[in-house]
């Protein structure tokens, strides 16, 4: 991977426009001639596209993302939020709800040299904590799922807004001309608009990999032995030779329109569509191959017959291999975290799923060298309450929750924030998502206030007009472990 | 006329309000709506008594309103004794907005406070017991408040007595008036600015002696000269053909129209296009293409699209009415009034009314956060999408800026929102929908006053009907007793918490609701004899019309000062003496008796107001140009970019509103003109002085719309059926969800035997149907070979086709849609069975048409090209034919043949140039 530091465009970004990138497609003319046609795969031939790497508005301690998204609200008193005065008021009346305050029925003990607290429920995740910067005071504005969800991609519940990850893939490009620089493994169902472009060109929207679960415990299992869904990756009758003839032929009919035209931004960028799209038939499947993977590595990750984490397994791995190709961002997604009820033994199925892959995930990247500059992020739409209305199983709670972030220039071994004493509302160092995506884009060199994108009169951003970057989480040096 | 109309209109009222999908199931209000949805249609009484229902909320916020103004002295005396100190007591110290918090959002210290209520919905809600969570709460039902103790019985019934007389409630509820920092002077100083000075027609320039065929090419000329421009040379006919029959019906011409057309061009060029542009205006393919452009901005969808995707079975009766209006070049200012106000409208006619009605759809058919639990931050978010859709799509600006300040850029202050709020908020929406557990605001359906000839349920038997009665009373039965086994169980775990096993209930409570939902709306599908009903969606006034309240920083629980019902002062002429406010004109002012829309309506289409006529021609210009003269089509206010001809674009107003405001008009000008025959060939000097093609001194390269791909991929090929399909797969699909792969087979489990078919016997055979046509993902992509207009169009579940070439995203107003080129396009046209299904057609067709392979190559580039192949081309080709065949697999040398034939069709259609219009 990485020719990145050759391609780099000198301009700034701010204020681009449709309009700008379209001129600058065509300003882009003359690499083109026969470049697609050489098929040399990976010649970096798209300096002049608008997903070619950008340089940030200032140095970057994130090169890429992987966002782990737990969907359903996962337990931040249960998990990473250690409230022990909800232990000791366990029984007495809460004043959030009509119901009594519940312990948490796991041990949370000190992990690391920094001695962060985190439950039995995360033992391998936990290994890592000296990686780990907890968010404790995590708040949103939503109280249901679908609208938190949608709002901590976009910043916004109420209307279509574009996602983190486009606005990350329209600030920095990508780095891998075969393959889509925004990938979303396994999104969950009638979400569409949480890894949309929205006003954004259609080029920086997220490309699903994977059949759309419902966001449902053991959905995500689509993706196992058949392997996940792209559509129309493979052509049901020709052999690749045979179709490389046919894309020649196609190409020779562009290039002779081209020729005739003298200078055609959209034919240009129909060869260079063609060209992406034959490669990606070749990478795409075969980076999503794991048999290509050694045993040892497949067991990290917890893949194998019949394992309960063998489906995030396969997508924490993949999210690897795509982000080691050069992907700029990578989401994947886990569901059923909405413990209303059985959360004595939901939760602890759903952390089993997820730990060792996550684990594994952390290692492989920091192993690989590449945990420094890729910023992974855990956490769902909000947390859940102290209090237990159902006997066994906690509420909603937007007010206060955790969110933890590992690698990319955070510090490890730290907790920011915290909730009161029961873990309802956060009162310390108070970070609403707009704080957080004014912080994940400072990591990747961007300046939430000056990444706008002009739409109907309006220059716009991913956190509208608010927005604090948490400084004090940043300047750490990643890959402590592993 | 006007008598008819007025017995019509009160008909109509509880007609269209008398049904039926909206059932409130979960409420133990549910009972009675049921029996009253199920009650005799024919029966004025039913209805009566079914809108009742359906309008009570409004009615007791009206009354509340009263109530408040003036307490009597009793009722503040109760107040004060019984309910206040309660409140003190043991509510406020977590619910209060002064105190320690608002837990749940919800804050007791206010009057509108207690009725906005917090996350679960509205605490208080006056006169209706059973909808009040406060009254849930206090009695210990699914919320259990105070926590720590129930209250005593006898301080539980002030409550009651409280709340059924309507919760009186003193407590100084408003806050403090909100100041505009927008003047009147600044609003007067606004009303000289460009867009908001009405169009008048300009002086011809008498620029463009010799190239100028009409004087739409003077102006454009005259812009040239200015900017030391040459006009382009005019393209080839071909060309020229093959751009004239995308534009306006979106299909290739044929090859013996080529000829003609060429023939034609040679003996007198302007002629030629004239006559086509009549013949292609005439066809009802015109109608199909050009709705398109108008349901991009009406932001037409099937589904409600967010969290809840619920179908929208009948929004496809709003589509064939905008397709019908465009092909029988509805005046455009009767368009607006009927999209606005058509429910207001006189009609002469049953079908006039139906078509009226239908029309209002246009104010239905928007995105819903169905999911949201508090029905009064529902109902500002529906208002909300409503203004900022007619201001965009209308007017082209943004008033919905204004909903939480004063606009940033033009002079339009937040009491211009909330003046159309009002006028919103004494309007009832009716889009449908079954109540459930995840849908929590349903709402009614209209029933058209017209028969559909082939409606998409079917009837129902005396006795069909009366078992699925018996089985909703069964489904009921169950549904209730699953919830308070459900319940029980909660509290006996609650009690002892800690070592609580769960118990199971023995029915499932969530799918018993789904089966009861899709009982009640199969049963309201028809009439009390069984015949198939003919709903639309749409907007009826309210019976009592109310000004609404600005709200600080749009929040619903924060109102200010009470806002006339009114319209955007700066687009209103001189304000008027008579309104103290300065709000309405005297050519429209409203009437307390009236909701305002239908003078909304008219005031959006008088000749005076300076908007709506520019904003439409724009939009025309952009359908035909490629780029519009003000380029942004949604921004006329000061942060526009404004227009590159001012002149042009008031002349173009001008005759659209003087030609009766004739669509059909304004495209004829424009398609005749001598701009719109220019080459898109690229000059570099030209492009170097006017890269963006601001003065239109060439043609700009356009990229086919999605619809047109698709539509000229199946007339190439041969396949294409032109007939107008019955309604839609959505409305076939029912009154379901729409799930990754679109809507969700209805099941209705458990069904009784005995049962004759029903919904889902005939969704199994639709499944079956599916399932025969293998390769089809997603029943959205199913082989349907009509035209793309009519494909289903259900938010976040488009058919791929559209979805791969930036089809306008259903969920926005969307005037300019993107064009882009991605890897996504080169796979669908590479790999998909429906490329490939249509590149065998088209090779069979060559077969059969021609004999030899250098007239298949001919007649291949003249169908998917529209023009004859180059000398180059026919080498090419020919070569690629002879490699593909000899590197088929097929063992007969014939199919080899076909198979390389089939691939060289495909790659055509794959080819840029396809996709081009140049």
């Amino acid at each position: 991977m990485s020719r990145s530091g050759e391609v780099r465009m000198p301009s700034p970004i701010t204020r681009l426009t449709r309009r700008d990138i379209l001129q600058t497609v065509s300003a882009g003319f003359g690499y083109l001639a026969f470049a697609g046609l050489s098929t040399a795969a990976g010649s970096s031939s798209s300096s002049a596209s608008p997903l070619a790497p950008k340089q940030p508005h200032f140095p970057a301690t994130a090169r890429r993302v992987i966002f782990l998204c737990m969907q359903g609200g996962p337990s931040h008193v249960d998990t990473f939020d250690h409230k022990p005065q909800l232990t000791a008021d366990a029984g007495k009346g809460a004043r959030y709800g009509g119901s009594r305050l519940m312990a948490s029925p796991w041990e949370f003990r000190r992990h690391g040299e920094s001695g962060l607290w985190i439950s039995e429920l995360f033992p391998e995740v936990a290994k890592h904590a000296d990686d780990l910067c907890l968010m404790r005071s995590m708040y949103c504005d939503q109280p249901t799922h679908p609208r938190a969800m949608t709002q901590m991609h976009t910043g916004n519940a109420q209307f279509v807004r574009p996602s983190l990850g486009a606005w990350t893939l329209y600030g920095l490009g990508t780095e891998n001309d075969s393959m889509p620089g925004f990938i979303a493994l396994n999104p969950p169902a009638a979400a569409a608009q949480n890894y949309g472009s929205a006003f954004l060109p259609a080029v920086f929207q997220g490309t699903r990999v994977g059949r759309p679960g419902r966001g449902r415990p053991g959905a995500d299992r689509g993706m196992a032995a058949a392997g996940p869904e792209v559509p129309d990756i493979a052509n049901p009758r020709l052999a690749a030779s045979g179709q490389r003839q046919q894309l020649d032929f196609i190409q020779e009919l562009n290039q002779q329109m081209l020729k005739r035209e003298e200078r055609h931004h959209g034919v240009e960028g129909v060869i260079e569509s063609y060209e992406l799209a034959f490669r990606m038939q070749d990478v795409l499947p075969d980076l999503m191959d794991l048999s290509q993977e050694s045993p040892q590595t497949l067991s990290a990750y917890g893949i194998g017959d019949g394992a309960a984490t063998d489906a995030f397994g396969r997508q924490c791995l993949m999210a690897r291999r795509f982000v080691e190709s050069g992907v700029r961002f990578v989401e994947l997604t886990s569901g059923g975290w909405d413990h209303h009820n059985g959360l004595r033994t939901q939760l602890p199925t759903r952390c089993r799923e997820v730990d060792q892959p996550i684990a594994a995930l952390l290692a492989d990247l920091s192993q690989r060298g590449l945990l420094k500059d890729t910023l992974v992020i855990w956490g769902g739409e909000f947390g859940r309450s102290p209090d237990a209305p159902n006997g066994d199983g906690r509420d909603h709670n937007h007010k206060g929750y955790t969110i933890w972030m590992a690698g990319g220039g955070v510090k490890g071994g730290v907790s920011y924030g915290a909730t009161d004493e029961h873990g309802y509302q956060a009162v310390e160092n108070r970070c609403h998502v707009h704080d957080w995506h004014a912080t994940i884009l400072h990591l990747l060199g961007l300046d939430h206030q000056k990444l706008t994108y002009r739409y109907a009169g309006r220059d716009f951003r991913l956190t509208d007009v608010s927005g604090n970057v948490v400084h004090e989480i940043i300047g750490g040096h990643g890959g402590k472990t592993g | 006329m006007i008598t008819v109309w007025q017995f019509r209109h009160a008909w109509q009222v509880s007609l269209a309000c008398l049904v039926a999908m909206g059932w409130s199931g979960l409420s133990s209000g549910s009972d009675d709506l049921v029996a009253d949805a199920r009650g005799s249609t024919a029966e004025p009484s039913a209805a009566v008594a079914s809108e009742s229902s359906a309008g009570a909320a409004a009615e007791s916020d009206s009354a509340a309103v009263r109530a408040e103004d003036a307490l009597s002295p009793d009722a503040l005396k109760f107040f004060e004794t019984r309910i206040r100190p309660v409140l003190v007591e043991h509510c406020l110290q977590c619910h209060s907005a002064d105190a320690q918090g608002t837990r749940g959002g919800l804050s007791l210290n206010r009057r509108e406070g207690a009725r906005a209520g917090g996350e679960s919905g509205p605490a208080v809600v006056p006169g209706r017991l059973e909808e009040s969570l406060l009254w849930q709460a206090i009695n210990y039902r699914d919320l259990q408040m105070p926590p720590t103790q129930q209250l005593p019985r006898e301080i539980i019934d002030d409550f009651r007595v409280w709340i059924e007389m309507g919760a009186p409630d003193p407590r100084g509820s408003t806050s403090a008036p909100v100041r505009s920092r927008i003047s009147g002077e600044d609003i007067e100083r606004g009303r000289s600015f460009w867009s908001f000075r009405p169009p008048v027609a300009p002086a011809i320039p008498a620029s463009g002696e010799g190239w100028a065929v009409t004087e739409i090419d003077r102006f454009v000329q005259e812009q040239m000269v200015r900017h030391e421009l040459q006009p382009a040379s005019d393209t080839e006919p071909h060309t020229l053909l093959r751009r004239l029959h995308a534009d306006l019906v979106g299909l290739p011409p044929q090859p013996q129209q080529m000829d003609r057309f060429a023939e034609a061009w040679a003996a007198d060029p302007a002629a030629a296009i004239a006559e086509e542009a009549d013949r292609l205006l005439a066809l009802p393919q015109f109608g199909e293409r050009w709705a398109r452009h108008w349901l991009d901005v009406a932001r037409y969808a099937e589904s409600s699209g967010r969290e809840v995707n619920v179908t929208f079975p009948h929004a496809w009766r709003y589509r064939d009415y905008v397709i019908d209006a465009f092909n029988m070049d509805k005046p455009y200012d009767e368009f607006i009034r009927e999209q606005v106000a058509g429910d207001l409208l006189p009609a002469e006619t049953d079908a006039e009314w139906a078509e009226h009605l239908t029309a209002t759809g246009f104010l239905a058919l928007g995105p819903k956060a169905l999911i949201e639990r508090n029905p009064r931050q529902f109902q500002a978010d529906l208002i909300d999408e409503q203004i900022d859709t007619v201001t965009r799509v209308v007017l082209g600006i943004s008033v919905a800026c204004a909903r939480c300040h004063d606009h940033k850029f033009d002079p339009i202050p937040q009491t211009d929102y909330y003046a159309l709020a009002g006028i919103f908020s004494s309007t009832e929406t009716y889009y449908g929908g079954v109540r459930s557990q995840r849908n929590r605001q349903p709402a009614n359906l209209i029933i058209l006053p017209a028969d559909d000839p082939g409606p998409a349920e079917k009837a129902l038997s005396k006795t069909e009907l009366a078992a699925l009665r018996a089985e909703l009373d069964e489904a009921e039965r169950e549904y209730l007793e699953a919830r308070r086994a459900a319940r029980q169980a909660m509290t006996a775990r609650a009690t002892n918490a800690g070592d609580a096993r769960p118990v199971r209930p023995l029915l499932n409570p969530i799918l018993l609701d789904q089966r009861v939902a899709q009982l009640t709306s199969r049963i309201n599908s028809v009439s009390e004899d069984g015949k198939p009903l003919t709903f639309c969606m749409g907007v009826q006034a309210s019976d009592r019309p109310v000004n609404a309240r600005l709200l600080v920083r749009g929040e619903i629980d924060q109102p200010a000062q009470e806002v006339s019902r009114g319209f955007v002062q700066v687009l209103c002429r001189e304000p008027s003496a008579i309104s103290p406010d300065s709000r309405i004109s005297p050519d429209a002012r409203i009437s307390p008796d009236s909701d305002g829309r239908l003078e909304l309506a008219r005031w959006l289409t008088a000749r005076e107001n300076p908007l709506t006529a520019r904003v439409m021609v724009n939009r025309i210009w952009l359908h035909l140009l490629g780029e519009a003269i003000v380029r942004e089509p949604e921004n006329f206010g000061a942060s526009g970019p404004g227009p590159t001809h001012p002149e042009l674009l008031d002349y173009l107003s001008v005759q659209f509103m003087e030609s009766g405001w004739s669509v059909k008009h304004v495209i004829r000008m424009i398609v005749n003109s001598r701009v719109y025959r220019l080459s898109s060939q690229h000059d570099e000097a030209r492009f170097q002085r006017d890269p963006d093609n601001l003065w239109f001194s060439r043609a700009s390269s356009r990229r086919l719309a999605a619809e047109t791909i698709r539509d000229a991929i199946l007339s190439i090929s041969g396949q294409i059926d032109l007939r107008r399909p019955r309604a839609s797969m959505i409305a076939e699909s029912g009154n379901t969800l729409i799930g990754p792969n679109g809507p969700v087979p209805i099941r209705i489990p458990g069904t009784a035997p005995g049962v004759r078919p029903g919904p889902a016997d005939r969704r199994k055979n639709f499944a079956a149907r599916l399932r025969a046509r293998a390769g089809f993902a997603s029943p959205m992509d199913a082989a349907v070979y009509y035209r793309s207009v009519y494909l289903p169009v259900a938010r976040d579940a488009l058919p791929r086709v559209l979805d791969v070439f930036d089809f306008a995203e259903p969920s926005m107003v969307i005037g300019q849609r993107e064009s882009s080129n991605t890897p996504a396009q080169a796979l669908y046209l590479l790999n998909s069975q429906f490329v490939i299904d249509q590149s065998d057609a088209l090779a069979r067709r060559l077969i059969r048409e021609a004999k030899t392979q250098p007239d298949r190559i001919e007649l291949a580039f003249r169908l998917v090209l529209g023009r004859s192949a180059t000398t180059a081309e026919v080498r090419s080709s020919s070569q690629y034919l002879r490699r593909a065949e000899s590197a088929a697999t097929a063992d007969a040398k014939t199919e080899r043949a076909f198979a390389a034939l089939s691939t060289f069709c495909q790659a055509l259609f794959a080819s840029a140039e396809f996709r081009y219009l140049n």
